[in-house]
């Protein structure tokens, strides 16, 4: 085995026997569904949880109209009731007062809601939007129009987008915006957390052989540059391991999560028009057309060959620079400084990409996503709604071209630095290690 | 015999500061090398271009008769000053791991193991974790690193610091046993001591120059400064009368039945003659050229420069 096989395997072994990279692999897909669930819970729950609202209605029409809802009880407060010993006694399960208004029709700031507990925007604008309902009804029936409400009824019209993207080819492919954004969201965040988790594991690994002196024995075996690309690439073997169990447990987790909450028929829809983009586009439930993308193998597959490809020139990208950065200090509170010049690309790519996600082929967009340093974030907010593929590929390019001579810079600090005890180096410094002749 | 190593010219520049001035130093086969020189001097730095982690910016290296290439590095062995092991893998494999890199295969590496702890009594640490190890112990495992794959020049940085003297002892008898086997070996240390205990040739650096290198008897008789030293029974008083216009009294002193005078010749009298003044005035039982320790040399060398 040549010697960068060596050390990679090395690495390899090392971090994936570690117990913290078992917890982690096999816990945050875990973690993920179980917030997922906990959220579905609460929020099942929270339904269950009725307010009952005590109506003081001083217009006189407003509160028979009142409809409950299944969160929203409305009961009317009788004769006897004072509104101010209503709100200063708080009856058991009683959540608030609404007093309306006499002027309601001339005034519409005529309403008043005391709650016992916080109240929620959710809460006011249904209350609102009864009360609004109400209002309007009754000012409509003022004008006395025959037939009004059977008017309203017909004239009524949801409108309801069928989207399809032409391709160079001129072929015509439906597409879900809100699964683009989804994926765009997800696999662009997922870009970011990689390169920067795994690009400070090579640092503090550098930093930890340059402390334990062990780098000492070893150049003495192995090349400097040798024994950077190996760390560089043992990261990534373990980056692409957590990452492709990552996606077994999700599609093994999404599968069964399919075959448990989607009726059988819906998916036979969504499998019968995943095929047919024409089809696709004519299915009006957004449900169904994710569901039929999702389980289209080429198009998971297309999204993932993409991540992988980015992720691992973004990543040795920044895991160069990381690198250099771990041998230039002797701890890691000294790299701060050192570090914010890798990380602020990093944050501009993030901030970019949320741009991009809402408008994925703008200027900013396109740009940034060429640029080596943004384009694995960004590139990758914008795969999913489909990218040119010359784009791609000159992307590509730009990336690994960057990573060659980014490699061949980290490796002129690298071999100084790890020999360098003692004193913070500055960046003139660092420059003319770069200089130095070996 | 070509010399297994040849420094020709070197010098090596860092930024402002000059690391090595135009040093050049020849190691013979088979002889331990005593590297000498104060913190600071370049030691270090030749080490590293030794094992060719750093580059001279001029002057050249010969290895056994070529210039030093990269494929040399696994036949030169480096136990540098700063040890260090990974904490969290265990002995063996890490041992394998370091031997691999130098070009063993496993199993050529894990049999040449076998037998080295076991001569070294550490078998027991095969599983365990150099964090789980006392800082002796680590530097144990460190040696047998260095010497694993048998190369035939051996570097060896103050190889004893931090081991107890039964240790230490033991891996002294280890590095001259490699030597007898034919191995070379550069020893590089401050402790002057072992150095008169093992080395055979040496070289003192001193502010980036090679300012002292020869074979270490021959040094340290070169630097005889003339001092004798007589231990007889007799009159002293007159003795020193007799001598004092051939050579400088340095010390008196007196023993249980004989007195021992220290005492410097002045640079033109023949011993021959003096050794005669000395006899017609006491009864000499013993008479000997005083040679000057590596300490002291060390120390003079250095202070002169």
């Amino acid at each position: 085995m040549s010697k960068v096989g060596l050390i990679v395997s090395r690495e390899w072994n090392e971090r994936v026997r570690k117990k913290s990279f078992i917890v982690t692999t096999l816990l945050t897909p875990l973690l993920m569904v179980g917030m997922i669930a906990l959220v579905a819970w609460l929020t099942s729950r929270g339904a269950s949880g009725v307010k009952n609202i005590v109506v003081i209605d001083h217009s006189g029409f407003v509160v028979e109209k009142l409809e409950n809802h299944p969160k929203i009880v409305y009961h009317p407060a009788s004769e006897d009731m004072d509104a101010e010993a209503l709100k200063r006694n708080r009856q058991d399960d009683t959540w608030g007062v609404l007093i309306v208004g006499a002027n309601i029709l001339q005034n519409s700031s005529d309403v008043e809601l005391y709650s016992f507990e916080s109240s929620t925007i959710e809460v006011e604008s249904i209350v609102a939007n009864d009360i609004e309902r109400i209002v309007e009804e009754r000012k409509l029936d003022a004008y006395e129009i025959a037939d009004v409400h059977r008017i309203l009824d017909e004239i009524e019209t949801e409108i309801q987008i069928r989207a399809f993207t032409i391709d160079e080819e001129g072929a015509q492919s439906s597409t879900s915006s809100i699964l683009s954004y989804a994926v765009s969201y997800v696999f662009g965040f997922l870009m970011y957390m990689f390169v920067l988790i795994y690009g400070s594991q090579v640092m503090m690994g550098v930093i930890e052989e340059k402390n334990n002196k062990v780098l000492e024995v070893m150049v003495s075996s192995v090349r400097p540059m040798e024994l950077m690309m190996g760390k560089i690439f043992g990261v990534a073997a373990v980056a692409v391991t957590q990452f492709s169990l990552w996606v077994i447990i999700a599609v093994g987790l999404g599968k069964v999560a399919l075959d448990m909450f989607v009726p059988d028929d819906v998916m036979a829809s969504a499998a019968s028009i995943s095929a047919d983009p024409v089809a696709m586009a004519q299915t009006t439930s957004e449900m169904t057309r994710v569901l039929s993308v999702i389980t289209t193998p080429g198009y998971v597959l297309s999204l993932v060959g993409g991540f992988l490809v980015f992720f691992v020139g973004g990543y040795l990208l920044y895991a160069a620079m990381f690198a250099a950065v771990g041998s230039a200090v002797d701890n890691a509170s000294d790299s701060a400084q050192f570090q914010n010049v890798v990380t602020i690309p990093i944050i501009v790519a993030l901030v970019v990409m949320f741009g991009a996600m809402s408008d994925p082929d703008g200027a900013l967009a396109v740009w940034f996503s060429m640029i080596p340093f943004t384009s694995p974030i960004v590139m990758m907010a914008r795969l999913p709604y489909g990218v040119p593929f010359w784009e791609v590929a000159l992307s590509i390019v730009l990336l690994y071209a960057t990573f060659v001579v980014m490699v061949w810079l980290a490796g002129k600090i690298y071999r100084v630095g790890i020999l360098m005890h003692g004193k913070k180096p500055t960046f003139k410094e660092l420059y003319k290690w770069m200089t130095y002749k070996y | 015999m070509n010399p297994i190593l040849r420094v020709e010219h070197v010098s090596k520049q860092f930024g402002a500061h000059k690391a090595l001035d135009d040093v050049s130093l020849e190691i013979p086969r088979g002889c331990v090398y005593g590297l000498l020189g104060p913190n600071g001097a370049g030691k270090t730095t030749l080490i590293r271009i030794i094992n060719r982690i750093t580059a001279p910016d001029s002057g050249a290296v010969w290895f056994d008769g070529h210039p030093l290439a990269p494929e040399d590095v696994v036949r030169i062995g480096y136990l540098p000053e700063e040890r260090g092991l990974y904490k969290d893998m265990k002995v063996g494999e890490q041992a394998i791991y370091f031997a691999r890199l130098k070009g063993l295969s496993r199993r050529e590496a894990v049999s040449r193991l076998r037998w080295w702890f076991k001569r070294l009594n550490i078998e027991g640490w095969w599983n365990k974790r150099v964090s789980e190890l006392s800082k002796g112990m680590a530097q144990k495992v460190q040696f047998v690193v260095t010497v694993l794959h048998q190369p035939e020049l051996l570097i060896f940085d103050e190889p004893f610091s931090g081991f107890d003297p039964v240790n230490a002892n033991l891996l002294k008898g280890e590095m001259l046993a490699l030597r007898d086997q034919g191995s070379t070996i550069i020893f590089s240390t401050h402790n002057m001591a072992s150095v008169e205990e093992v080395c055979d040739h040496i070289t003192l650096i001193n502010r980036s120059r090679n300012i002292l290198t020869g074979r270490l008897e021959d040094i340290r008789r070169e630097h005889g400064s003339n001092v004798y030293e007589v231990r007889f029974v007799g009159d002293s008083e007159q003795l020193q009368q007799r001598l004092s216009d051939v050579a400088a009294t340095i010390n008196l002193t007196a023993g249980e039945g004989d007195t021992t005078l220290r005492f410097r010749l002045h640079s033109d009298v023949a011993l021959r003659g003096v050794v005669n003044l000395i006899n017609e005035s006491v009864d000499i039982r013993s008479l000997s050229e005083v040679i000057p320790s590596m300490n002291e040399i060390f120390i003079n060398k250095v202070s002169e420069g």
